[in-house]
């Protein structure tokens, strides 16, 4: 029985629940109680999946992680297919350096422009995911880029597998933002989920490479983002749209 | 003693030709003058028993599948010009002698060489990596040489005594005479060029024109005989006809490797990189088309143009089939070799300047771009797309531009009308545009919906609200 148990320790295949070893490089989120929760901080390599709706904090929560990763390596940041147009105001306050910033925006003609019916416009749509897609797997394995952030549409698990390969091969990491109904679980380092919270975020852990799930936090931004915050007594809206 | 060599390629522009079609060995070729006379054959036209200066009727009818190509003197002019290029690293000074030969001028060499033999073992292997027919001969004037290498006597030698007995014995067939003239001293009795040396000048120039005896003059080496160099070219052009019309643009790959590979090896030779490729496709009907293909950090490896070259000719749709190919790179620059940090964990496998040229070569150059900070207080002329991997330029004593640290991490190209409940957090922050148009001042405030997602939100002076961005 042991000699079975040993074999298949031996390949990776049974987990002992007392030890806990962080699967991966820790980089300090920024936070200190999330830090603690994380065991260290957010993963320097790997993908990052993040569960999240448009405009909560999602962002914000990975700004000082951001700031970091491109301080400690002087390597890019690549923003792929963003929702809408990055403010360069807002990047450059968090301490970002907007030279070492690349934004990619697949889907841009590259000839004229001809006459396009519906069925090209479909296909061009396909491409442009495909071309996000590719161009992500090609800055994770270049190496040069140390945090890749992409706002996919849809992601499927062999996508996934290889561009978790690609990102350990260029150690780089890479973060999925992704609408919270997309239940399917992807092979990577860290998925969390968030909710939005008037005093900042809710964040839970849904899957950590190498360790338990940690409990559901509350992360507090009152101090680094006063003005992005309810006070304590939540108001009734003062403004119907009319 | 001045010592020369001539080169003769007799079939220069077949030979070019075959190199970029590997499966036309079994093909018979030929190509014809406007007499209709072929000029050069392929080995497959010689095994069927076709002959130089055969009319075209009798070529016909002993090979009747043989495929005819025009006699083009530029396109000819062009590869013996790349193939004197090419020999340049080797020896120093080269002439060109249109249409089909090259002279060497050996003496200043062989002190390099130490010696002839070192040298043309070089030279040959050189020649054989071109892979051009060729006939050679050494020679005390550039007129002996190329009289023997036109009889194919393949002397690799210093001795007077020998290239002198050879020229002597040389028919008139393969000197510079012309055909009169020639037949003119076979009444005469006299067949080989030793025989019209012997006889003394003065009754030449009494019997025949000038002509000969400054024909004369130079293979004996009596006269001066004027030769121009050439020079290392700067930039890079070569002209590929494909034999076979290519429609499938992944398949103009193959050639073109043909294409990089020689540009890699000037560009290795002069230890140089570029950073711009321009390949021009030739169309029977259209207009040619021609690529710009970029490199931002600059390279010279075939593979790696290779890459760049693959990822823009996917993105092509061929309006008809290719039958030429050129490749032309105006500017080298010097190559230089990025600085790594020694400690360095991880070793990058491209720089940043390449990742950028990959990126862009696939997805066109609109779609990657950087950022910048400009100095202006509305939103969407704050932040501006730029030129990537570029740094802001900051005037030296000041400190960059200060961000505006409250403004959303999201901006709408164009501001949606607000059709939700939202609860004002923060506000008003009045912006006026330029000229201080009061009709056209928004107040900016800080709302947060139902869902908990933070908005950006301004009102006009018509007290219409709007959506201008999200705070991520």
């Amino acid at each position: 029985m042991s000699a079975l148990l040993e074999q298949l320790a031996r390949r990776q295949l049974l987990w002992h629940g007392d030890s806990q070893q962080l699967a991966y490089q820790a980089v300090s989120s920024g936070f200190p109680e999330l830090d603690q929760q994380l065991g260290g901080g957010l993963p320097a390599s790997g993908l990052i999946d993040i569960q999240t709706a448009a405009g909560i904090g999602e962002l914000r929560l990975l700004l000082p992680y951001l700031r970091q990763q491109q301080q400690q390596s002087q390597r890019l940041l690549v923003f792929i297919a963003p929702p809408a147009e990055l403010s360069a105001d807002m990047l450059a306050g968090a301490g970002l350096d907007l030279s070492q910033l690349l934004i990619i925006t697949p889907g841009q003609p590259i000839s004229p422009p001809k006459p396009a019916g519906r069925h090209t416009k479909a296909a061009k749509k396909l491409n442009a995911k495909q071309e996000a897609l590719w161009a992500a797997e090609q800055c994770l394995q270049s190496g040069c880029c140390a945090t890749v952030l992409i706002w996919p549409a849809a992601i499927s698990l062999a996508q996934a597998r290889r561009l978790q390969l690609a990102a350990e091969q260029g150690a780089a990491s890479m973060i999925l933002f992704r609408k919270p109904s997309q239940t399917l679980s992807l092979p990577v380092n860290l998925s969390i989920s968030l909710q939005p919270d008037p005093q900042g975020l809710q964040l839970t852990v849904l899957k950590r490479k190498g360790c338990w799930p940690a409990a559901p936090i509350r992360l507090n931004m009152q101090s680094r983002w006063p003005a992005l915050c309810l006070a304590d007594a939540p108001a009734e809206p003062m403004r119907q749209a009319s | 003693m001045a010592l020369f060599l001539y080169l003769h390629f007799p079939s220069l522009q077949l030979d070019n030709l075959q190199l970029s079609a590997e499966n036309s060995q079994n093909l018979a070729i030929a190509v014809v003058d406007q007499q209709h006379q072929l000029l050069q054959l392929n080995q497959s036209a010689i095994n069927a028993g076709l002959k130089l200066q055969m009319g075209l009727a009798s070529a016909a009818a002993l090979c009747p599948d043989l495929q005819l190509l025009p006699y083009q003197s530029e396109q000819q002019l062009k590869v013996l010009n790349s193939a004197a290029q090419q020999l340049y690293q080797l020896s120093g000074d080269i002439a060109l002698d249109p249409p089909a030969g090259l002279i060497l001028r050996l003496d200043g060499m062989l002190q390099l060489y130490s010696g002839l033999a070192p040298y043309w073992q070089a030279l040959s292997a050189k020649l054989h990596e071109l892979a051009y027919r060729y006939q050679y001969s050494c020679g005390a004037t550039p007129y002996a040489a190329k009289c023997l290498a036109y009889q194919q006597a393949a002397l690799i030698t210093n001795d007077a005594k020998r290239l002198s007995a050879a020229l002597h014995a040389s028919p008139l067939t393969a000197t510079e005479l012309t055909a009169p003239l020639q037949q003119q001293m076979a009444r005469l009795g006299i067949h080989t060029l030793g025989q019209l040396l012997a006889l003394p000048p003065a009754e030449l120039a009494r019997r025949f024109d000038s002509q000969l005896l400054s024909y004369l003059g130079r293979l004996r080496g009596d006269y001066y005989h004027a030769l121009e160099y050439v020079q290392p070219e700067s930039g890079f052009s070569r002209y590929l006809e494909l034999l076979y019309d290519i429609s499938d643009s992944a398949v103009l790959a193959r050639p073109l490797v043909k294409l990089l590979q020689q540009l890699e090896q000037q560009l290795s030779r002069a230890s140089c990189q570029c950073h711009q490729l321009l390949l021009t496709l030739f169309f029977r009907d259209n207009p040619k088309l021609q690529l710009c293909i970029g490199s931002a950090q600059g390279e010279y490896k075939a593979a790696a143009w290779l890459q760049l070259c693959q990822l823009q000719l996917q993105n092509l749709t061929l309006p008809e089939p290719v039958y030429g190919l050129q490749l032309d790179v105006n500017r080298f620059a010097g190559q230089q070799r990025p600085t790594e940090g020694l400690f360095a964990q991880q070793q990058a496998s491209m720089s940043a300047l390449q990742l950028l040229s990959l990126l862009q070569a696939r997805l066109g150059r609109a779609a990657v771009s950087g950022l910048t900070l400009q100095n202006q207080h509305l939103p969407e002329q704050a932040s501006q797309r730029s030129l990537p991997l570029v740094k802001g330029y900051v005037v030296k004593g000041q400190a960059g531009l200060a961000a505006l640290a409250l403004r959303p991490a999201f901006l709408l190209p164009k501001p949606q009308p607000l059709t939700e409940a939202v609860t004002i957090s923060q506000g008003p922050e009045r912006l006026c545009p330029d000229g201080w148009q009061l009709g056209a001042q928004r107040d900016y405030y800080i709302g947060r919906n139902r869902q908990g997602q933070w908005l950006w939100l301004f009102r006009t002076a018509s007290q219409q609200w709007f959506v201008h961005g999200w705070f991520s």
